[in-house]
C-alpha cells in the first residue's frame, strides 16, 4: 500500500514535470540543431578556411586507347595515383580508361604502366580500380556518370554518388581539338556537352564545386562553353597550340607522360594531406617555357578566390573534423585535419602554417561550445532546461532505486 | 588468514582488475573498435558519439550512429564523467559489483555466511576473459551483466521490490532479457535452492505465502517501474524517437556491423521483402524457449534462469563475448551437475576453438583483405556450437541429476546441500 502510495505520487510529479518541460522545450528544439550544425560548418571557417563541402571525388578519364597512347594512360593514373595519396578513396574515384596498354603485348615490362624515363615508379601496381575499361570508357557512359542518370543495375561502384556539398575533381586526357575531345577513336564529345553535363548536375545539385582540369590539344576550348556556377577549370593549351609529351623512355619505346600533367603532377609531389598551398599558388607555376604549350585557368564561375582555394579542397579526401578530448587542458582547436591519422612529413613550410593556424585557431574556438543562437537568453535558458531534463530523471531514477533498495 | 579466503582473495582479485584496467598498455590495444567485444547497441564509442550529440542540442536518436538508452544519457552527462580513466575505474567497478552479486546468490543457494568455494566463483567471474575484455573495451553489456546478477540476487534474497526495479531497468537497457521475467518470478515465489535433485511440481517447493495474487502485484510492480521509466527516458530524449531507436533497433536490426552473433549475416543477405517475416521467426524463437525451461526447472528457479541466461547468451540480435560469458561464469554456482555433464572436453574445446578464430578471421577479412566474411561467419556459427553445447550440456546435467547414480556425488565431494 505504501509502495502503490510512493509510486503514484512520484509518478504524478513526474508526469506534470514531463508536460511542463515538454511545452517548453519542443518548441525551441527544432531550430537549435540546424543552427548548431550550420554553425559546426562556418565556426571554423573564419579569415582562412572558406571552403564548405564535405566529402570529394573525382572523375579520372583517359579517352584513348591503344599502345602508342601510353601517355594518356600514365597520366590519368599517375592523377590516380596522386589523388588516392592525398586521401581520396577508390570508392569515391570513378577512374575510367581504356586499360589496355599495361598487359599489351608490346609491353617490355608487362603489368607496369611508368611516367617517367627511368621508370622509377609503376603507376599500376596490384592496388589500383578501374571503373570503366576498355570499350565501356564512352561519351555515353561519361555523361552517364557525371548527371547520374543510369539504369538501375549499374553497381555502386560506377557511379558518382555526389551531393550538393561535394567537391568533385573532373581530369580529361586524349586527343582533342577545338571544343572536342576524341573517345576512343570512334566517337567524339564536344565542349557543349560537356557544359550542359555541368548543368544538369548543377540542377540536381550533384556538387558543390568542380574543378575541371584537361590535358589534351586545343585543351582550353573545351571549357570555354561552361555556364553553370563554381566550376573551375583549367587546360593545357589554347585553342590553335598542341600540347606535347614530356619524355620518352627508351626501353617502352613511346612517350610516357604529357608535359602539362608532368609538371601538375610534379608539383602535387610536394603536397601531402595537411597541405595549405593553394590553387594559385598551382597556376603560378604554370609557364609557357616549361609547358611548351599556353595553360589556361578559367575562374570567372568560381566563387571564392583563387589564392584561398586549397589544392586538397579538390584533389585531397579532407574533411573539417573537430577534436574534443575531455582530459586535454586546453580545448584543441579544430584545423582542416583527413580522415586518416598523422600526415607522413609536413614539409617546414606547411608546419608553419599549421602552427600560426592552431595559434590563431585557438582563439576563436576556447571555450565556446553553446551554440550561438539569436539571443543568448533563449540559449541559456534551453542549455539550463536541457540540464534539468537530464538531472531530473537522474534524480528520479536514482532516488527510486535508492529508496526501494535501502527500505525495509 | 589463508590467502584463499574469500576476505583477502576478493580485494586481491579486484586490485588486480584495477591494475589491469589502469595499465596503459591497455589504452594502445585498440579494444574499444573490437567488434567481438561491443556491438552497435552497447559501444563505447557510439556512447560517446551521443553523449557528445546530446551536449551540443542535436538530438542523439536523429541519426543512425546512438542505440544506447536515454538512461545512459542522463546517467553520464549528471553522475558520471565520461573521461577514460573514470570509465574504466568505473566498469571494473561494475564487474566487481557483478562478482560479489554473483559470490551472494551463491551463498543464497546453500544459504550459508560463507563457503570454501567463495574465492574460486568470484575469481569465475572477474577473471573470466569473456567478461574481462569486453569490460576493458569499456563495452555498455557490463552494465547488463551486473544489472542482471543483481536481480537474481535480490530474487533470491527475497526482496520483490528492488528485483523488479533492477529488472525494469535491465529491460530498458537490453530488451530481450524480458525473457527472463518468468524465470524471475518463479524465483520469487519459491526458493533459491538446490532441488534438482529432487525435482517436483511448483506448488512443493514454493514460498508459504506465494499465491496468484502475490504475483499479480509483482507483475504490476515491474509495469509501474517500467512506465516510470519510460516517462524518465523520454523526459531526457526530449521525446518519444528513443523507443525506436533503443527496442525498435533489437526488433528490426537495421545495423549490421559485424559481431559473434547469429543474426547479423543472415540480415545480410536477407531479401527485403522476406526481412519482416524472418526478424518475426529470429525474435518469436527466442520466446520459444521460456515456457518449457520454466516448466521443466519449476522446482529450480535458479536453474530455470541458468538456461534462459545461456538462451539469450546464444541468441541475442547484437552478441558480445559477454554474453556467453555471464552463462560460463554463473556454472560455477551448480557444482552439483558437474559429474553429469556428458559433454564437458567438447564444450571446452570449441569454446577455445571459437575464441581462437573469431579475432583471427575477423583480422584476415577486415584488416588483410585476404579473407571474406563467410570466414568470420563460420567462426560465429562454432561460437554457436559452443554456446549450444554448454547449454544442452547444462539442462542434461540439470535433469539427469535427478537419476543419480554418479560415484562422486556418494563421495561428498559436492559442497551443495541438495533438499
Amino acid at each position: 500500500m505504501r509502495l502503490l502510495f510512493w509510486t503514484t505520487t512520484s509518478l504524478l510529479l513526474l508526469i506534470s514535470f514531463f508536460t511542463f518541460v515538454s511545452t517548453g522545450s519542443f518548441a525551441t528544439e527544432t531550430a537549435i540543431p540546424q543552427d548548431a550544425a550550420r554553425d559546426f560548418f562556418t565556426r571554423h571557417a573564419g579569415p582562412e578556411k572558406t571552403s564548405n563541402h564535405t566529402n570529394n571525388w573525382a572523375v579520372l578519364v583517359c579517352s584513348s586507347r591503344y599502345w602508342f597512347n601510353y601517355r594518356h594512360m600514365a597520366n590519368a593514373l599517375g592523377m590516380y595515383r596522386t589523388v588516392k595519396r592525398l586521401g581520396i578513396p577508390d570508392s569515391n574515384i570513378i577512374l575510367m580508361l581504356a586499360d589496355d596498354v599495361a598487359c599489351n603485348a608490346r609491353n617490355k615490362f608487362p603489368a607496369t604502366v611508368f611516367s617517367n624515363q627511368g621508370r622509377s615508379l609503376d603507376l599500376y601496381g596490384e592496388n589500383i580500380e578501374v571503373d570503366y575499361r576498355g570499350y565501356e570508357v564512352t561519351v555515353e557512359n561519361f555523361i552517364r556518370v557525371l548527371t547520374g542518370r543510369m539504369d538501375s543495375s549499374v553497381p555502386r561502384s560506377k557511379r558518382l554518388l555526389t551531393d550538393d556539398r561535394s567537391n568533385v575533381f573532373v581530369y580529361m586526357t586524349g586527343h582533342g581539338g577545338n571544343e572536342f575531345l576524341k573517345f576512343q577513336d570512334n566517337e567524339e564529345i564536344s565542349a557543349f556537352d560537356i557544359a550542359d553535363a555541368f548543368e544538369q548536375m548543377w540542377q540536381k545539385k550533384r556538387y558543390n564545386e568542380i574543378f575541371f582540369m584537361i590535358d589534351t590539344c586545343q585543351a582550353n576550348s573545351m571549357f570555354s562553353k561552361i555556364y553553370s556556377p563554381n566550376i573551375l577549370a583549367t587546360g593545357s593549351s589554347e585553342v590553335g597550340e598542341n600540347s606535347y609529351s614530356y619524355e620518352n623512355d627508351n626501353d617502352v619505346g613511346v612517350a610516357v607522360i604529357d608535359t602539362f600533367t608532368h609538371y601538375v603532377l610534379q608539383f602535387m609531389e610536394g603536397i601531402n594531406k595537411t597541405s595549405q598551398l593553394t590553387m594559385q599558388d598551382l597556376f603560378n607555376t604554370f609557364s609557357f617555357d616549361k609547358i611548351k604549350s599556353t595553360p589556361g585557368v578559367r575562374s570567372d564561375l568560381f566563387g571564392r578566390p583563387l589564392d584561398r582555394t586549397l589544392i586538397t579542397d579538390f584533389l585531397g579526401g579532407v574533411a573539417q573534423v573537430e577534436l574534443v578530448d575531455e582530459d586535454a587542458s586546453a580545448e584543441e582547436p579544430s584545423f582542416s585535419a583527413d580522415n586518416f591519422s598523422e600526415p607522413e612529413s609536413p614539409s617546414d613550410e606547411i608546419l608553419l602554417a599549421v602552427e600560426a593556424e592552431l595559434r590563431s585557431g585557438n582563439n576563436i574556438s576556447r571555450g565556446d561550445r553553446t551554440p550561438t543562437t539569436a539571443t543568448n537568453v533563449d540559449s541559456s535558458w534551453y542549455g539550463l532546461v536541457k540540464v534539468l531534463r537530464a538531472w531530473g530523471s537522474a534524480a528520479v531514477v536514482g532516488g527510486l532505486i535508492g529508496w526501494i533498495v535501502t527500505s525495509r | 588468514m589463508d590467502w584463499r579466503e574469500f576476505r583477502v582473495a576478493f580485494p586481491l582479485l579486484v586490485s588486480c582488475r584495477l591494475l589491469l584496467a589502469l595499465t596503459p598498455f591497455v589504452n594502445s590495444l585498440g579494444l574499444d573498435h573490437n567488434h567481438q567485444l561491443s556491438s552497435p547497441t552497447n559501444s563505447y564509442v557510439r556512447l560517446q558519439e551521443g553523449l557528445f550529440l546530446f551536449k551540443h542540442d542535436i538530438d542523439p536518436y536523429a541519426g543512425g550512429s546512438f542505440y544506447h538508452s536515454p538512461l545512459y544519457l542522463s546517467l553520464f552527462t549528471t553522475v558520471l564523467p565520461t573521461s577514460r580513466f573514470v570509465s574504466r575505474i568505473v566498469w571494473t567497478m561494475l564487474d566487481v559489483l557483478g562478482a560479489w552479486a554473483l559470490v551472494n546468490i551463491w551463498r543464497e543457494r546453500q544459504s550459508v555466511v560463507r563457503t570454501s568455494r567463495d574465492t574460486l566463483v568470484a575469481a569465475a567471474y572477474l577473471l573470466n576473459p569473456y567478461i574481462l575484455l569486453p569490460n576493458l573495451a569499456l563495452s555498455t553489456v557490463s552494465f547488463e551483466n551486473t544489472l542482471q546478477l543483481l536481480v537474481l540476487l535480490y530474487a533470491c534474497r527475497r526482496r520483490p521490490s528492488p528485483a523488479l526495479l533492477l529488472a525494469a531497468i535491465l529491460i530498458h537497457l537490453s530488451l530481450y532479457s524480458a525473457l527472463l521475467l518468468p524465470s524471475i518470478a518463479l524465483l520469487l515465489l519459491s526458493s533459491p535452492h538446490s532441488h534438482l535433485a529432487n525435482p517436483k511440481f511448483f506448488t512443493a517447493y514454493r514460498h508459504p505465502n506465494a499465491s496468484l495474487s502475490t504475483l499479480l502485484s509483482y507483475i504490476g510492480e515491474c509495469v509501474l517501474y517500467s512506465v516510470v521509466l519510460c516517462l524518465c527516458c523520454t523526459v531526457v530524449a526530449g521525446g518519444w524517437g528513443w523507443v525506436e531507436k533503443t527496442w525498435g533497433v533489437v526488433l528490426t536490426l537495421p545495423d549490421l556491423t559485424p559481431n559473434p552473433g547469429l543474426w547479423w549475416y543472415f540480415f545480410t543477405e536477407m531479401f527485403d521483402h522476406f526481412r519482416p517475416f524472418f526478424l518475426m521467426v529470429f525474435s518469436v524463437h527466442l520466446l520459444i524457449y521460456v515456457a518449457p525451461v520454466c516448466l521443466k526447472f519449476q522446482h529450480d528457479p535458479l536453474f530455470a534462469s541458468f538456461a534462459l541466461l545461456g538462451v539469450l547468451g546464444m541468441f541475442k540480435p547484437y552478441l558480445t563475448l559477454a554474453d556467453p560469458g555471464l552463462f560460463l561464469s554463473m556454472y560455477s554456482v551448480f557444482p552439483e551437475i558437474f559429474p553429469y555433464l556428458s559433454h564437458p572436453l567438447p564444450t571446452t574445446l570449441l569454446h577455445l576453438h571459437a575464441s581462437l578464430l573469431l579475432p583471427l578471421f575477423h583480422s584476415l577479412w577486415l584488416n588483410q583483405g585476404t579473407g571474406n566474411a563467410n570466414f568470420f561467419y563460420a567462426s560465429t556459427l562454432v561460437l554457436g556450437m559452443a554456446n549450444g553445447a554448454a547449454l544442452v550440456d547444462a539442462i542434461w546435467a540439470g535433469l539427469r541429476i535427478a537419476i543419480g547414480g554418479k560415484e562422486s556425488e556418494d563421495e561428498g565431494e559436492i559442497a551443495v546441500v541438495q533438499e
